[in-house]
């Protein structure tokens, strides 16, 4: 086990070091100019050629790439990640802050998927082609065609002209007041979890038809059990490993919904920083959200594949 | 040059023509400002804005507005996101009055003077002033930030040092009175105007030799204004509080400003004050601001900015356009009022020409929609236009422009339509390139397009501004490259040109030149709309010029 770990480890750094490897060197590559938000488009187009260097050299961009890479690492190492181009504030600052409310958000919406979309794949899994099943598998295609930010723009709209109602407009933390914060996270975290619910619903439906099917299944309800049992102790256990490694694969989808489901909802997380920072070209705060974003999804999936062997007494890592 | 001042100090020589003369010299704004305030509230040379005797006092104004600037030195930026904000902690020179936007009253300078021949103005600074952290306020603190201003130090660059281009000498006479030294007049309005710009606030020099002149990083700088820096949280909220030291006696009233962060024309800015979450809000969208218009107990305000929407013709990369004959049929080809109406639930618009269409000089509105490219019937423009295609030898019709859109709803809306105007009356066939808003600036400046779409502001509404800044030969903004010698010349004698009545007729003059030979292809006039709730007293926008002149907010009150 401890092996495995290690080896996952160092692929994990390996992977790690090829994010951030890329996206360094894609967003000095990309177009735009970081000194037009800096200036404003008046100064931008007054400047001198004087002060393009001097203010590029103060940002600490006119250095050579692969200096400006070993500091990008110094400061990971630190843990400052670097400091915003424009107000001067530390990246870390930034997700200290707003990363408690993306996190909220991510695994309430982890939690409304399994709430949601686990009863209903079992409710068609075992009633096949019925009613409810129908109704479950049309519902499901509809919120995974939906988009989230639209949905989340819809919400928004009809609380505010039905209710006059609009969620907190600051950041405030679960340890602050529950209440404000509860109200801030429910609309994003419902709507990423409706998408993430129907895609579970469906895995777990075909999962469980295929389960059910085992002699293992046909043994206990030949031993009188009642179907509650046969499903809870005996079919869903063994159904739930790829429902497992999907909502693993799902979390990275939340994290890349989230950007633009909370600037629907005008959540000011890390999602609404990621966006703003890429309009503003602030590629300090772009490269380490994004990595941020690269070590959450490896770190989820490395946890999903040692869960197997806690789920499955069959599957061993030597 | 004769000095004005010391001509009228003289006892006992007080005649008819030097009373005149007195009377025009003693705050030239009071010239400007035919409109001063009533006598009985202020001396009547003491336009000094004051407090209004109904107004109750505390409460906490909760303001939306665009508050993330991408650095904090007021002077560097061209962004309501650093003057929205920013604006309450400090004073300028003079100011224009929140009563009406436009006349120019006193602010730290008590009084001023200007001298006959245009070339030298004098301001009496007021005593007792303090900055925020308890320094006195002198005339070295006004030195010090305009000849920042007016000269720049090295990496720093600021959108206003045009303005003062002609400031020769900056002279501190005592801690209490300066006088600007100019190499040659400009038009009272204008220099006033700049005097009274809201972006040309007043620090201290301690505070620009501490940090080598270059606040961009630096969050909390003291100011003088009727309000002091508390907290801020980026992207979200910054908190102020009353300076209980500020110089103008019973402001402001409010105790607390509590400014939000919304982008402008977002939904969210919208549900912000229709849910109540904030008293007033900037920059509405026009669903938003329609539903606060119906809305029992609150207002909506409509005000014109300070900023022109057009497309460039990139004349030196396209032949074809470099022919003032093609980029007249282009501008005549431009249905705008359906422009105006395309993005009605976007942005507010209205049609205008090459100066803004509502300043005093300008062509008025009545007479400029019956011009060619602006009337309500498109078809005669379009007739002629398709006439000078012809005559220019593109009577076929021109293909494949690029033409660049910035990546904001407005643009790409316009760019669409445009596209299809152009196909239809011209037979000009243009691919789309949208880009971020950097990337739009980097192609813009490098001609990296035929036709580019965008957006321009100006400090001053004053024609002479647009005409060096958007027109100038080498004028920042004149993406087009373009260049009319005669225009130019003329544009030199209307900044120099003193006296209104004939810098109107040359106004006039210019924009007849514009449009013959377009340096660029108008779209539209932005306009701004705000939303508040009626408690909300002392503040109504309605007859101001764009969002950065009068943002103090010492002005309002809470009922």
């Amino acid at each position: 086990m401890q092996k495995y770990l290690a080896r996952r480890a160092f692929y994990a750094v390996i992977t790690l070091l090829g994010v951030s490897i890329s996206i360094f060197i894609i967003l000095r590559v990309l177009p735009g100019d970081p000194l037009v938000a800096i200036l404003g488009v008046e100064g931008h187009a007054r400047m001198t050629p004087a002060d393009r260097v001097r203010i590029m050299a103060d940002l600490g961009l006119s250095d050579p790439l692969p200096v400006q890479y070993a500091r990008w690492l110094g400061d990971i190492a630190t843990g400052r990640l670097g400091k915003s181009f424009f107000r001067g504030d530390t990246v870390a600052e930034q997700i200290l802050h707003r990363g408690p409310i993306s996190a909220e958000i991510a695994i309430l919406s982890l939690i409304v998927s399994w709430l949601v979309g686990l009863p209903v794949g079992i409710l068609s899994a075992f009633k096949p082609n019925s009613l409810p099943d129908g109704v479950a598998r049309a519902m499901s295609v509809l919120f995974i065609a939906v988009p989230g930010f639209w949905l989340g723009m819809l919400i928004v709209l009809a609380m505010l002209f039905w209710f006059g109602y609009k969620a907190p407009i600051l950041i405030v933390h679960l340890w602050q007041n529950p209440w404000e914060n509860l109200q801030i996270v429910i609309g994003p975290g419902v709507v990423l979890g409706l998408a993430q619910g129907a895609y579970i619903a469906r895995m777990s439906r075909s999962c469980l038809l295929e389960v059910i099917s085992e002699d293992f299944v046909r043994t206990a309800r030949a031993k009188g059990l009642k179907e509650g049992l046969v499903v809870m102790r005996h079919a869903l256990p063994n159904a739930l490993l790829p429902v497992i490694t999907i909502s693993g694969v799902l979390l990275g989808f939340v994290l890349g919904g989230s950007v633009a489901v909370e600037q629907a909802f005008g959540v000011p997380g890390l999602g609404r920083a990621l966006v703003t920072a890429v309009i503003e070209r602030d590629i300090i705060v772009v490269q380490n959200l994004v990595l941020l974003y690269a070590v959450i999804f490896v770190l989820v999936n490395v946890l999903v594949d040692l869960s197997y062997a806690w789920l499955d007494p069959r599957i061993r890592y030597s | 040059m004769t000095d004005h001042t010391s001509k009228s100090e003289r006892p006992g020589t007080l005649d008819r023509r030097t009373f005149l003369k007195r009377a025009g010299a003693i705050g030239a704004g009071a010239v400007v400002a035919s409109r001063l305030s009533a006598p009985g509230l202020a001396g009547a040379q003491d336009a000094t804005f004051r407090p209004d005797p109904a107004a109750k006092k505390g409460g906490t104004l909760r303001y939306a507005v665009h508050n993330a600037p991408a650095h904090f030195d007021v002077h560097q930026s061209g962004t309501v996101a650093n003057i929205g904000p920013q604006s309450p902690m400090y004073d300028t020179l003079l100011r224009r009055s929140p009563k009406d936007g436009q006349t120019i009253i006193p602010d730290l300078a008590q009084r001023w003077e200007i001298s006959a021949d245009g070339k030298k103005y004098t301001f009496y600074l007021r005593k007792g002033v303090k900055f925020h952290d308890g320094a006195d306020f002198t005339a070295e603190d006004v030195k010090a930030t305009y000849d920042r201003i007016r000269n720049p130090p090295k990496g720093v660059v600021i959108p206003r040092t045009p303005l003062f281009a002609t400031v020769g000498e900056i002279v501190v006479i005592d801690p209490h009175k300066i006088e600007f030294r100019m190499t040659e007049p400009r038009p009272k309005a204008y220099m006033l105007g700049a005097f009274a710009s809201g972006w040309n606030i007043i620090v201290r020099k301690k505070t620009l030799d501490d940090n080598q002149g270059n606040l961009r990083q630096v969050m909390n700088y003291p100011g003088t204004g009727p309000f002091r820096h508390v907290s801020r949280k980026d992207k979200e909220i910054w908190i102020m509080e009353r300076n209980p030291d500020y110089w103008n006696k019973g402001l402001p009233s409010i105790d607390k400003l509590e400014i939000y962060h919304f982008l402008p024309f977002t939904p969210e800015l919208g549900a912000s004050i229709l849910s109540g979450r904030v008293d007033y809000a900037r920059l509405l969208d026009p669903v938003s601001w329609r539903k606060v218009k119906e809305t029992q107990g609150m207002t909506a305000g409509v005000f014109n900015q300070s900023v022109i929407q057009a497309f460039w013709t990139n004349m030196q990369k396209n032949k074809a356009l470099a022919d003032p004959k093609v980029r007249r049929a282009i501008h005549l080809a431009m249905d705008r009022h359906t422009l105006v109406e395309v993005v009605k639930d976007t942005a507010p618009m209205q049609v205008g020409g090459f100066v803004y269409p509502f300043h005093e000089m300008s062509t008025p509105r009545p007479e400029l929609e019956k011009k060619l490219g602006y009337q309500k019937d498109p078809k005669p423009a379009v007739q002629e236009a398709q006439k000078l295609m012809k005559e220019a030898g593109y009577g076929n019709g021109i293909k494949n422009l690029d033409f660049v859109v910035r990546d904001i709803p407005t643009f790409k809306l316009w760019a669409v339509a445009i596209q299809a105007m152009l196909k239809e009356h011209l037979n000009i066939e243009c691919t789309l390139r949208v880009v971020q808003t950097s990337v739009w600036f980097d192609e813009a400046q490098a001609g990296n397009f035929d036709l580019a779409i965008s957006a321009i502001v100006s400090t001053l509404m004053d024609p002479s501004d647009i005409f060096s800044a958007w027109y100038g030969k080498d004028g920042p903004q004149n993406y087009s490259r373009w260049t009319n010698p005669a225009f130019h010349d003329l544009a030199s004698q209307i900044e120099r040109e003193t006296d209104d009545t004939r810098r109107k007729a040359m106004v006039r003059k210019a924009e007849d030149m514009l449009e013959m030979d377009p340096p660029l292809i108008p779209v539209s006039y932005e306009q701004i709309y705000d939303g508040w709730y009626n408690k909300v007293k002392g503040q109504n926008p309605s007859t101001y010029f764009g969002i950065y002149d009068v943002v103090r907010w010492d002005n309002a009150w809470l009922a």
